[in-house]
């Protein structure tokens, strides 16, 4: 394995951040080593000082930091994935844009999970929403769920998931909001009306020019995949997307203040949130 | 798409969207005649999304006005536009290097940094001339910079350029960039410029032995082994990470240096005390290059009951890594009292 010294471990964390957004802490020098190791394995390379110097220096294109995100990140979505954000969410986010809206007289409340994948995101935004604010169903509320590939699309539609999928749901809300059989699950009808599949490219700047007026956006280790450029001019156009007031929620470790300055850093309690004033 | 008329004139709109949308579209445009006028907004927009939006279209946009732009905006007194500038032009290298080259020659000590700063770590023989120029500034700070972007891209031309600049009464901010960079480019000769002026390690401030811990890890020698050895010793706590990545790198290169019963006791003791969780693992790794050794062995395998994760993860990567015979067995039977998936990857189960 590669022998990935703490100093090389730490300077290719702080890279990994700059580049990614994701941060790792000393917890998880095993991890990122033995995913280092693969990639010094495919490369050929004997010294870990080699393949730092390749990922920060030699690397224009990015290709080899998009070949260890691959490795470092995981495609697996679940319900209650970053369970301490949805917390922020639920907790302070929610109920203050709410209460703004009561306050302005509005019953409106646009949610969109950007890169939805196959929409355990998406629905358990729905299930929050629907424990935390009852009266939703009165209100016209959307969730957007958007994503480039259609087959995962059709999987929003379906609204049908494995155990994988709900390990994370609490109980109550599973009884709630879901119907199963042990094995597979189905998002009862009153949840899965909250949730509007949409196909959309978000490099498509035309289409994204069209997505406005949301008060809160997701997009949760997605742009982790897009190259320097291509992130900050997505966030840029989440910021116009969002009404005043609204928040933006890339994910657990993904700081939005390291792609772009616009968006005004709150804290609730321990979480820091991203709002646009 | 939105004529060139047409975003000119959104972007003095009220609405900021709209504003940013002009900026981003004349940053699709791609023509030069846009650039006056992305640059003449930019100091007086207050929106952060649309200042973002316009460095974005300068930097989108091919031509040398965008270039010339950007060097222009290295002059502003506001710092948010003269770093942004310096992202917008280090995205353009090698092309914005005749450039960066001119504002080399004539600009004053600030603009000579931030050329430098513009260069970053981008790798470009076009910028020989620059280097060479900023080596022999009168600014210390721009030859600070200059020194560590070269460590940076490893360039191995200016080695002795560096190492000439390490003098005894050279400021130790420009020691330390010094010795940084020539870690970088790696050569072993280099040790003897560095020892010429820092022979005594134990004698060196913190700042300057953290930097020269560095350049020994990655240089020294058996005869250096045994100095850090004893540094572990006598110098504060903070400085053991630096201390212990020496050991270990020095040991890779000189596998016959070897410990002394001082040093595996001040080891042992490390990892037994409350250091960092982090500086521990790094003690038991140390540690564990003489895992061969029976007493080292054992007290490894005691390490995997410690109740520090990274302590019993750095114990199984050593563990595993020897040929002790009957270790196999002890291993897959601590195996059965881990619960850490980590652990147990390291343990190879």
């Amino acid at each position: 394995m590669a022998d990935l010294s703490v100093e090389q471990f730490q300077k290719l964390s702080q890279h990994i951040y700059q580049k990614l957004g994701l941060y790792f802490d000393d917890k998880k020098i095993y991890f990122l080593k033995t995913r280092v190791a693969r990639r010094m394995a495919a490369l050929g390379l004997d010294k870990a000082q080699d393949y730092l110097f390749l990922v920060a220096y030699a690397d224009p294109e990015g290709q080899e930091m998009q070949a260890l995100a691959n490795l470092i990140t995981t495609n697996e979505t679940y319900m209650f994935r970053e369970y301490d954000q949805l917390q922020a969410f639920a907790n302070h986010c929610l109920p203050e844009v709410l209460s703004a809206k009561q306050a302005r007289g509005e019953k409106r409340l646009r949610i969109w999970s950007a890169g939805c994948s196959s929409g355990e995101e998406a629905y358990t935004l729905a299930m929050i929403l629907q424990e935390v604010f009852p009266q939703a169903q009165s209100w016209d509320c959307e969730i957007v769920a958007t994503d480039i590939d259609e087959n995962m699309l059709a999987k929003v539609r379906a609204g049908r998931y494995g155990q994988r999928s709900v390990n994370d749901v609490p109980d109550e809300y599973k009884d709630k909001y879901l119907t199963g059989n042990g094995e597979e699950y189905v998002v009862r009808k009153r949840t899965a009306a909250l949730v509007q599949p949409v196909h959309l490219n978000l490099h498509d700047r035309m289409a994204m020019r069209a997505m406005r007026g949301f008060d809160f956006i997701f997009c949760r280790n997605v742009l982790i995949y897009f190259d320097d450029l291509s992130r900050k001019s997505v966030v840029d156009q989440f910021y116009a997307a969002l009404n005043p007031g609204g928040y933006i929620f890339l994910g657990h470790s993904e700081s939005v203040g390291r792609v772009t300055t616009a968006f005004k850093l709150k804290r609730f309690e321990n979480h820091l949130v991203y709002r646009k004033e | 798409m939105t004529s060139l008329t047409e975003c000119i004139e959104k972007l003095g709109c009220l609405d900021e969207t709209e504003r940013a949308y002009a900026a981003e579209d004349l940053g699709y445009l791609n023509v030069p005649e846009a650039v006056p006028h992305l640059l003449e907004r930019l100091p007086r927009e207050s929106s952060m999304a649309v200042r973002e939006a316009i460095f974005q279209a300068l930097t989108r946009m091919d031509g040398e006005p965008a270039i010339e732009g950007s060097v222009h905006l290295l002059n502003s007194d506001d710092p948010q536009i003269r770093n942004q500038a310096v992202v917008v032009l280090r995205g353009k290298v090698p092309r914005s290097i005749p450039f960066l080259n001119a504002v080399m020659r004539d600009g004053n000590k600030d603009l000579r940094k931030l050329v430098l700063d513009a260069l970053g770590g981008v790798q470009t023989d076009d910028a020989r001339e620059i280097y060479t120029a900023a080596l022999s500034d009168p600014d210390q700070n721009v030859v600070i910079t200059a020194v560590e972007n070269l460590g940076r891209i490893r360039a191995k031309e200016f080695r002795t350029r560096i190492e000439g600049l390490l003098q005894a009464d050279s400021h130790p901010m420009l020691t330390g960039a010094c010795l940084e960079a020539l870690v970088g480019i790696g050569e072993a000769s280099s040790l003897d410029a560095i020892r010429r002026i820092l022979p005594d390690l134990e004698a060196l401030p913190d700042f300057l032995l953290a930097a020269c811990l560095k350049a020994i890890g990655a240089l020294g020698t058996a005869r250096e082994f045994a100095e850090v050895g004893n540094l572990l010793l006598v110098r504060g706590h903070h400085l053991r990470p630096a201390m212990l990545n020496a050991l270990k790198a020095i040991y890779s290169r000189c596998p016959s240096a070897g410990p002394d019963k001082k040093l595996l006791s001040a080891l042992r003791a490390l990892i037994e005390n409350g250091d960092p969780p982090l500086c521990r693992y790094q003690a038991v790794q140390t540690l564990g290059l003489w895992a061969d050794h029976e007493d080292v062995s054992a007290f490894l395998v005691s390490c995997l009951s410690s109740g520090e994760r990274l302590v019993r993860l750095a114990a199984a990567e050593s563990l595993c890594r020897t040929e002790q015979p009957g270790l196999k067995s002890v291993l897959a039977a601590r195996a059965f009292d881990e619960s850490d998936e980590e652990v147990l990857q390291a343990l190879g189960c």
